[in-house]
């Protein structure tokens, strides 16, 4: 017989059945390649089987549905993945989003537009479409009128201006938005954040690898650490990128901290040179020995319009990790941390990416602003900009992107 | 104990070549390191070096002699704790008994001369009538009644004692620690390597944390180790709690793919048994109960995980010792640098900062598993592992 009191507890079970188990996120992953190894394919795999995430194999609640690739070479893996895994591909993003119907059929959409054949344009940035596969999301979602959530991997687009509307169709539409690195979501050595609201005299991050790809992670690292100053975050005044002897004589000149950048460096686990030849540990700063392993450094000076000043080194030839250092006030050591980037294939971090990436889809809510990667797109774009213009100090008036840290550190802790 | 403000510090190493473990650590006193933010220079002088097997083509001792001048190569044990007079002129050593040309017994134990090296160290200290603290990388001995006697003659004759892995003071992922007094169940350690080497750092793994359990440490009853199909049967019977396996296994960065075409996919028993050729399990039970499962498994993963199952957690507790290991992913071995770090400490304080009683279990536990294989998986009895001591307060992984 069905009480009162049978019926309560009955729909109370069955409440937290559905909590707990609620419909499967229907995704749609649009990307450039799904090769072994590149960013479309070891992230849009998280979601056909799982990651670990704090000391679990972590199943998403979500199913992909739909795919769109871009570029199909030999060593393509789209193909198999869909007849294993049971989804589509479409030839076009719209009929992706649409699961070749036409409304919108799909609840999330992710957007990996790295790796794959594209050109480079004359200040060394590779167009990748991220901007232009989003527009086709974004068209879908205005003339169907509905919109879902949307992640886009690494930087938003090359250009300001694209990546700017990007983020106005996402407020414009009322859906969430998240971008970016894997690195401000990534182990940190030490694990440990800068206390919201700090005064940072000075902030400097040391990377490696080419640009634009590498110089982006470095600069997203550097943000989310350097954005939980004072009231937040007000925007970039000017930019300025130097290279060759001229980063040397600007240290020597205190253009950056020299004592920030040993303490980036005391922080790497392959430094090169003496390191690489017999294991030592050096004090590559005191010692002297940058000039001789790097030939063709590069400086990123950043200047924010609250007058924090800011340096990216790319040292190609002094180590092989991301090492940030800033002088905080009223603390007497440089506050110093490597963003740990764990080992080829696994690339643990990129699950931790993809889980804040499921918290958006499950939440509706990003969870760090997606204005960090407008303002590292646009830093970017103005350095590289410096670089073909006689390694010119630009003012970037359009830079002038506000926001807050979130309130909660977002680095991996449990 | 006078300690001088900067004291002079001896060294005693089986060998001296690029990765190894004397290189890591001597190059660590002489270069400094990064630490806490900084580059760390150690406020004593390591003035004397005694390296037992030169090979002319791999040694860097003369290297690194001929560019720290303060350092003297020393041909004895001997003359390099006195400087070359009579009496010990030192105020602590650091014992390397890592690498080298050294026979293996039938049990498939290196013979490392800790213990010889150690025998050398204490006479120097009896004839001179002072005694300074001493440094052991690794495990104490392979010989357990050896390692005993290293053991006890550092309480007869006083001095502070300290050893052991760099497992317990590297990084965590995450940077975690066990809450003191945690009722610990069950602990399991998924690791890497070969019988009597890595086996040992699997156990301090599991040791620095279980320690922490309610109680303290209590010793250890019994052990079983399990190779080849027997490990096999013993994980598809249950014998350790595949829960915790799989927990250790989700905090590894090194999981071997599985399946072609994938980076990352959490592997099947199947393909363990495909990708792991020699597998070998400790398992054994403390005095109080709580028991423990170290697993080698080489070819399914490169890194050091542990998990526990802890009273009033729904899920296990797990995180990863975290290795920057120089095969190919880094230069330096920078686990070495809180290992050091925490040698100093004990040279400039006197007091040892974790307990080497820690230590003195593991290198038991070590050659008993590798007993335990050599009678072939035989269940053993350890009496002689009734090792009790209390773990620090303070954690003392490497955190800042």
């Amino acid at each position: 017989m069905l009480t009162r009191r049978t019926f309560l507890q009955s729909a109370a079970a069955t409440g937290v059945a559905f909590a707990q188990r609620s419909e499967p996120k229907r995704l749609a992953i649009i990307t450039t390649v799904y090769r072994y190894l590149s960013h479309g394919q070891h992230m849009g795999d998280r979601w056909l089987t799982g990651y670990p995430f704090e000391g679990a194999w972590h199943k998403p609640n979500a199913k992909v549905v739909s795919l769109y690739v871009d570029q199909t070479p030999e060593n393509d893996l789209s193909r198999d993945r869909a007849r294993e895994f049971g989804f589509q591909i479409y030839p076009t993003v719209a009929e992706t989003l649409r699961c070749g119907g036409d409304k919108l059929a799909v609840d999330a959409v992710l957007i990996i537009g790295e790796h794959g054949d594209y050109p480079r344009n004359e200040k060394g940035q590779i167009l990748y479409p991220r901007y232009e596969l989003f527009d086709q999301c974004v068209k879908v979602f205005e003339k169907d009128g509905r919109a879902v959530p949307v992640f886009n991997d690494k930087h938003l687009s090359y250009s300001f201006v694209k990546a700017k509307s990007m983020v106005d169709a996402s407020r414009r539409l009322h859906f969430p938005m998240l971008a970016g690195s894997s690195l401000p979501v990534t182990w940190r050595l030490p694990a440990f954040d800068l206390p919201p609201g700090c005064h940072i005299e000075e902030a400097l991050m040391v990377g490696e690898g080419g640009s634009d790809p590498m110089d982006f992670h470095a600069l997203e690292a550097m943000q989310c650490m350097i954005e939980r100053r004072g009231h937040g975050e007000t925007g970039v005044k000017a930019v300025q990128l130097i290279e060759g002897d001229a980063v040397w004589k600007a240290g020597e000149e205190g253009k950056y901290s020299k004592e920030l950048l040993a303490s980036a460096l005391s922080r790497s686990d392959t430094p090169l040179g003496l390191s690489f030849d017999d294991s030592r540990p050096q004090d590559m700063v005191r010692d002297g020995v940058l000039p001789q392993l790097v030939p063709n450094p590069a400086a990123y000076f950043i200047e924010y319009r609250d007058g924090l000043k800011a340096t990216l080194l790319m040292l190609n030839g002094a180590l092989r990790d991301f090492n940030f250092a800033a002088r905080v006030r009223g603390v007497k050591a440089p506050q110093s941390l490597q963003f740990l980037l764990t080992p080829e294939p696994n690339v643990t971090y990129s699950a931790c990416l993809m889980h804040k990436v499921e918290e958006m889809f499950e939440s509706r809510k990003a969870p760090y602003p997606v204005e960090r990667t407008l303002l590292t797109s646009g830093i970017l774009e103005s350095c590289l900009t410096s670089k073909v213009q006689g390694h010119a100090r630009l003012e970037t008036p359009h830079l002038n992107v506000a926001y807050n840290a979130p309130a909660t550190s977002q680095y991996p802790q449990a | 104990m006078n300690i001088p403000a900067r004291p002079k510090i001896a060294a005693v190493a089986t060998t001296f070549f690029k990765y190894s473990h004397a290189q890591h650590i001597v190059d660590r006193f002489l270069d400094g390191y990064g630490w806490n933010g900084v580059h760390h220079r150690p406020a004593m002088d390591l003035v004397s070096l005694y390296v037992d097997q030169v090979d002319p083509k791999t040694d860097l001792s003369r290297e690194r002699a001929a560019r720290h001048p303060q350092m003297k190569l020393f041909p004895t044990i001997a003359e390099a704790l006195t400087l070359g007079g009579n009496r010990l002129a030192v105020d602590g050593v650091v014992l390397i008994g890592e690498h080298g040309k050294y026979a293996r017994n039938e049990k498939g134990q290196t013979k490392y001369p800790r213990w010889e090296f150690f025998e050398q160290i204490v006479d120097v200290f009896r004839k001179s009538g002072r005694s300074v603290p001493v440094f052991n990388d690794k495990h104490l001995s392979w010989n357990w009644e050896w390692a005993r006697k290293m053991y006890d003659t550092s309480r007869e004759l006083g001095f502070a004692f300290m050893a052991g892995s760099s497992l317990p003071v590297t990084w965590r992922t995450p940077s975690v620690e066990m809450a003191l007094g945690s009722r610990v169940r069950e602990a399991m350690c998924v690791c890497y390597g070969g019988v009597d080497s890595y086996d040992f750092h699997g156990l301090e793994t599991i040791q620095c944390i279980t320690e922490r359990r309610r109680g303290g440490e209590t010793g250890v009853k019994w052990i079983q180790a399990y190779r080849g199909p027997a490990f096999w049967n013993a994980l598809r019977d249950g014998v350790w709690p595949r829960e915790l396996m799989e927990s250790a296994l989700c905090r590894s960065h090194t999981l071997t793919p599985a399946r072609p075409g994938f980076n990352d996919v959490f592997p099947t028993v199947d393909d363990m048994q495909r990708l792991v050729k020699d597998p070998v399990a400790y398992r054994y039970e403390h005095a109080d109960g709580t028991k423990c499962t170290m697993l080698l498994m080489s070819g399914l993963l490169r890194d050091f995980n542990f998990a526990a199952q802890v009273d009033g957690q729904r899920k296990p507790w797990s995180t990863q010792m975290y290795l920057p290991m120089p095969d190919g992913r880094t230069t330096l071995a920078s686990f070495f640098s809180p290992l050091v770090y925490n040698a100093e400490k004990m040279f400039l304080t006197g007091k040892p900062t974790y307990p080497v009683e820690r230590t003195l279990l593991t290198t038991g536990l070590t050659a008993a598993g590798v007993e335990s294989l050599y009678r072939k998986g035989e269940k053993l009895d350890t009496p002689h592992l009734a090792i009790r001591y209390q773990p620090t307060q303070e954690s003392t992984f490497e955190r800042s």
